[in-house]
């Protein structure tokens, strides 16, 4: 029984090693959503800000356990994938078609419930969206697609 | 004469039953709409016939096929929307992820061919300009 715990305890320890390579956290971001669509009001920047610029952005904040494995693989990896999906710090490089598909998803997701995903809203509790805060992230997503357009 | 009606009636509801299982509709019904920049040309119309329209309609059995797209409400859709739901058909053929390996895996022939793809692609983006000048 011991000794199964010190194995436990072995591997952790061995796992620490292990590079999680946390993509890296930029604050100057030119490209960013919010910096060059001064006109999106604030609820929304404030949702956008607390419940999906950690995975959807350069500016990833890194709590101390990210950095212990195997919790650091995860956030790796959820974080690069959501970044590759939709970055809001790149958001003026993309066209204006996959803006609007970008937007489109947005849509759907917090709708259904997919966004945020619950791996990261059962610690980040501040991050789950109530279905007044889906309701404005939803018309704000449709208002802006259209805005793009006029 | 009583036989007759119970092999009928049995081979009734035997392919009704099959056609329940297997719930692909082929069949399309877009209808015009008040944006006239969309349009869709038949060799298109026959792709999304074959390999889309099954799942992607207003009376699909797929929950997220109709949740996520629904080739009827297209031609109604504002321009913005409609925008959008192009670039994600052009981004999930180009990635290969539509029809779904789960479906094609019942119904192989519902795979786009290469030159296929090539055409859906080419639609999305000729509306996308059309649309936005992009």
């Amino acid at each position: 029984m011991k000794k199964i715990l010190y194995v436990i305890i072995g591997v952790l320890v061995i796992i620490q090693f292990i590079p999680a390579n946390l993509p890296e956290v930029s604050s100057d971001n030119p490209n960013d959503l919010l910096l060059n669509n001064p006109d999106i009001k604030v609820d929304v920047k404030l949702i956008l800000k607390t419940s999906c610029y950690d995975c959807h952005s350069n500016e990833t904040y890194y709590p101390w356990y990210s950095y212990v494995a195997p919790i650091s693989f995860l956030v790796s990896r959820d974080t690069r994938e959501g970044r590759e999906e939709l970055n809001f710090s790149e958001w003026t490089t993309y066209k204006k078609s996959d803006m609007a598909g970008l937007l489109d998803d947005i849509s759907e997701e917090v709708s259904e419930g997919e966004m945020p995903m619950k791996i990261f809203t059962i610690i980040h509790r501040d991050a789950v969206l109530s279905d007044n805060e889906k309701e404005i992230v939803v018309s704000w997503a449709d208002d802006f697609t259209e805005s793009l357009f006029e | 004469m009583k036989n007759v009606i119970i092999i009928l009636a049995i081979t009734v509801i035997s392919f009704t039953a099959i056609s329940f299982t297997d719930g692909i509709v082929t069949k399309t019904n877009i209808p015009g709409g008040n944006n006239p920049a969309f349009s869709i040309p038949d060799n298109v119309q026959t792709i999304i016939d074959n390999s889309c329209y099954g799942c992607h309609n207003s009376d699909s059995k797929s929950t997220k096929g109709k949740m996520k797209l629904r080739f009827d409400k297209m031609p109604n859709m504002k321009t913005g929307k409609l925008v959008g739901k192009l670039s994600k058909i052009r981004k999930t053929i180009t990635k290969g992820k539509m029809p779904p390996k789960k479906i094609l895996a019942e119904h192989p022939e519902m795979a786009l061919t290469k030159e296929e793809a090539s055409i859906m692609t080419t639609w999305a983006n000729d509306v996308i300009k059309e649309l936005s000048g992009e």
